[in-house]
């Protein structure tokens, strides 16, 4: 899920506690704006978009917390307004439904935990990769080991 | 990997937990009890205050009582709750029996004598409640009446729809998807309950062969491909182990068929 390489260049210190920060900042968010799935994109949106002429490192771990909010995004939207059509009466409760939720429920879980090993493996120092968003990451960003 | 194929697991592995997921029933191990919406239970209190005044209801305890106790074991084994059903039996020689919105379960006697045993009765009011559980009902009527056409009767009579409604429900059948899931949902209910389902298979063949006894089943031969639908079910429970407990005994049976037989 999660793979461990070295930047193309050693970050200072100050570009660690950024990187990181990008990543904790959907944690907070995901924390504080539940259930509605837009605020943690929203938040690491705000995040990248303040970062996005920052140093390589940083950038490419804000694009990487964007994308895996992203990711989810669609999942959890379409989990939501599931429920809220429940909720409206115009739609019933079936076991498709709670199977989707415990489903979405599940991908969060895993996204939760692979977000606080991110941000812990990126304060560090260590250039941690998630699965697949890692390699959109990379085609987005050209600055990073993989280009050069 | 290529980054499409690490996308594609993702996606795959998301539909796939999902998929598997939804094969459980947490609404009956839950026991969870799903609200009727108020139009439902206007329009099921309508409809049945309408057949309440044409048809001859029977309301003979000794009838009603057997009925329950043969309904009884489906809904325990099924985690049914049997109070939220509302069964009725009306004296009428068509062979019939249909749901209605709010749980209504209308059974019509000439079912219940054209029934050679309880498992052909159990297989055709399993199927009825199959119905009520998936809410095909209300479905039904939303792509056939139309639900502005209901919300209007349940805001103040209507008798044109509300006969239009009841012809629907009465003598018309549903989608064959919604027959073959009703259909094997009370194979599944049967199984469970240790009823032998294979008589209601019989049941539904004779409808497709008989020619006789279609004349006085119109109703429920309108149902599609009656020989299609024996097949299936008997495709379904082809290896299944099948326990074959009896719910009341012969002479209770032919008790209970004469009782209704005197209406």
């Amino acid at each position: 899920m999660i793979t461990y390489s070295t930047f193309s260049y050693k970050p200072f210190e100050s570009e660690l506690e950024r990187a990181s920060n990008s990543y904790l900042m959907s944690l907070v968010a995901l924390i504080g704006g539940l259930p509605m799935p837009i605020f943690n994109l929203l938040a690491t949106l705000f995040f990248y978009l303040g970062n996005r002429k920052s140093t390589s490192f940083v950038k490419w771990h804000c694009t990487q917390a964007l994308l895996s909010q992203l990711a989810l995004f669609f999942f959890n939207s379409a989990g939501f307004w599931w429920t809220v059509y429940i909720i409206l009466d115009k739609s019933e409760l079936t076991n498709a439904y709670i199977a989707y939720m415990i489903t979405v429920v599940l991908f969060n879980i895993i996204e939760f935990i692979s977000t606080i090993i991110l941000a812990s493996q990126t304060r560090k120092g260590v250039h941690a990769k998630l699965f697949f968003v890692s390699d959109i990451t990379n085609l987005i960003c050209k600055t990073n080991e993989d280009i050069k | 990997m290529k980054i499409l194929s690490k996308g594609l697991v993702i996606v795959a592995s998301f539909f796939g937990i999902w998929f598997l997921l939804s094969k459980l029933d947490y609404i009956a191990f839950f026991k969870i009890e799903i609200k009727k919406s108020d139009i439902e239970i206007n329009l099921g209190n309508i409809i049945w205050e309408q057949i309440e005044n044409s048809e001859k209801v029977i309301y003979e305890d000794s009838i009603l009582s057997t009925l329950d106790s043969l309904i009884m074991p489906l809904c325990k084994t099924n985690n049914i709750d049997r109070d939220s059903l509302k069964v009725h039996v009306i004296s009428n020689s068509q062979v019939n029996a249909f749901a209605l919105p709010n749980n209504h379960l209308v059974i019509y006697t000439g079912l219940i004598n054209k029934s050679k045993n309880e498992q052909m009765l159990l297989g055709v009011i399993g199927h009825e409640i199959a119905h009520i559980q998936n809410n095909h009902v209300m479905k039904k009527l939303s792509k056939e009446i139309g639900l502005s056409a209901i919300f209007a009767i349940t805001a103040g009579s209507n008798s044109r729809i509300i006969s239009k409604i009841l012809k629907t429900i009465t003598s018309t059948s549903y989608d064959r998807d919604l027959e073959r899931e009703a259909d094997l949902q009370s194979v599944k209910y049967m199984l469970k309950a240790s009823i032998d389902p294979r008589p209601f298979a019989d049941f539904l063949y004779d409808l497709s062969i008989d020619n006789e006894f279609e004349k006085y089943t119109e109703a429920i031969s309108t149902h599609p491909d009656s020989e299609s639908r024996a097949k299936d079910i008997l495709k379904f429970i082809k290896g299944k182990k099948i326990k074959s407990k009896q719910i009341i005994t012969n002479q209770e049976w032919e008790e209970f068929k004469v009782r209704v037989k005197a209406f």
